[in-house]
């Protein structure tokens, strides 16, 4: 089985996932709230992360999301909703904290 | 002190398995299926009928017919699932929710479908289903009041699994029997079911259902009695048109 790896920023947490996971099993690999998932469905925007690293490593995000993130103001190109991911290789990802 | 409230999906909500975990245990519920899948080729009388060059004409239709009737009768069965999900998993019911979503009309592809080949929607509510698909019903009801939901689910994984790996071939088959033309329903539901990725959307809710050792052994029962029950029914689908074509005399 490949695993690639997640590294969660600030706390440099770094989390092993079966390829193609959906990184909302994050919230199940540790006893952290690393990532603040909501609905889960890529509606609310409760779970906006930048990508640092690997951002191809996620999936392509698709119109809806690339919308979503526009209305939130994420328009650097750099920013995804976590619950709309899957983990495809190793990404090094950051909690926006600033909406 | 706790309050009085239960079946809300309340408590330790980590998974009984791990992402890791949970990958392995797919990969051998998938080696199952494929198992299951040779076992139903070598036993199912006319198992491989519709991926051969000659359909017989009465058996396509038919099998539409309790396709789309399994459809609309297990949806109640399954929309009854969700609230017992519901009590135990959020997370699945969530996941089970939208699956349903995207399921929940699909017979009126069929539908479609058997208008082209001369079916009319009156000649289809004027049939009554097979006593193996009432039974397939009755089934889940049996499993709902007195086993829980992962029976349910299971049922769910078995069929998806199996036509993302079946259907494609199948539906080539058919574009060459009874016409390209024809099948568009049933081209356009297995669409759904390949990218939308059912089979991984449906696990993803099963693994939110496995709390201990004993509700995987579960699992692959159910998934060995789901296979026997729709082997009933491909028996009486195939008695009630080859089988009763055949004995007709010339």
């Amino acid at each position: 089985m490949t695993m690639n790896k997640l590294t969660v920023l600030p706390t440099e947490t770094e989390i092993l996932l079966p390829a193609g996971c959906p990184l909302t099993e994050v919230e199940y690999e540790t006893p952290q709230r690393l990532i603040p998932f909501g609905c889960r469905s890529g509606s609310c925007g409760a779970c906006v992360i930048q990508v640092l690293e690997g951002f191809g490593s996620l999936g392509e995000p698709d119109d809806d999301e690339r919308d979503f993130l526009e209305d939130l103001g994420r328009t650097t190109g750099d920013h995804r909703l976590a619950c709309q991911c899957r983990l495809r290789g190793d990404a090094t990802i950051r909690v926006a904290d600033d909406i | 002190m706790l309050n009085r409230v239960n079946n809300v999906g309340y408590g330790d909500r980590t998974p009984f398995l791990n992402a890791a975990a949970s990958a392995k245990l797919r990969a051998e519920i998938d080696r199952q299926l494929d198992q299951q899948v040779l076992e139903w080729y070598a036993n199912v009388p006319e198992a491989a009928h519709l991926e051969g060059k000659n359909v017989d004409s009465e058996y396509y239709k038919r099998n539409l017919i309790e396709t789309a009737y399994r459809i609309r009768m297990l949806r109640v069965a399954e929309a009854k699932a969700l609230v017992e999900i519901a009590k135990r998993s959020p997370e699945a019911a969530q996941v089970w929710a939208n699956y349903e979503q995207e399921e929940m009309l699909h017979d009126e592809l069929f539908l479609d479908d058997l208008e082209k080949v001369g079916v009319s929607r009156e000649q289809f509510l004027a049939t009554e289903p097979y006593l193996s698909t009432k039974l397939l019903t009755g089934y889940f009801s049996y499993l709902l009041d007195h086993e829980g939901p992962l029976g349910v689910v299971a049922y769910s994984y078995l069929v998806e699994y199996v036509n993302v790996k079946l259907e494609p071939r199948k539906l080539e088959a058919l574009k060459g029997s009874v016409g390209e033309d024809n099948i568009g329903g049933q081209i356009n539901h297995s669409h759904t079911d390949i990218n939308d990725d059912h089979p991984g959307e449906v696990w993803a809710a099963v693994r939110h259902l496995l709390r201990n050792e004993d509700d995987i052994a579960a699992f692959k029962r159910y998934l060995r009695e789901h296979q026997t029950l729709l082997a009933q029914y491909f028996e009486e689908l195939y008695l009630d048109t080859i089988a009763k074509a055949d004995k007709q005399p010339a």
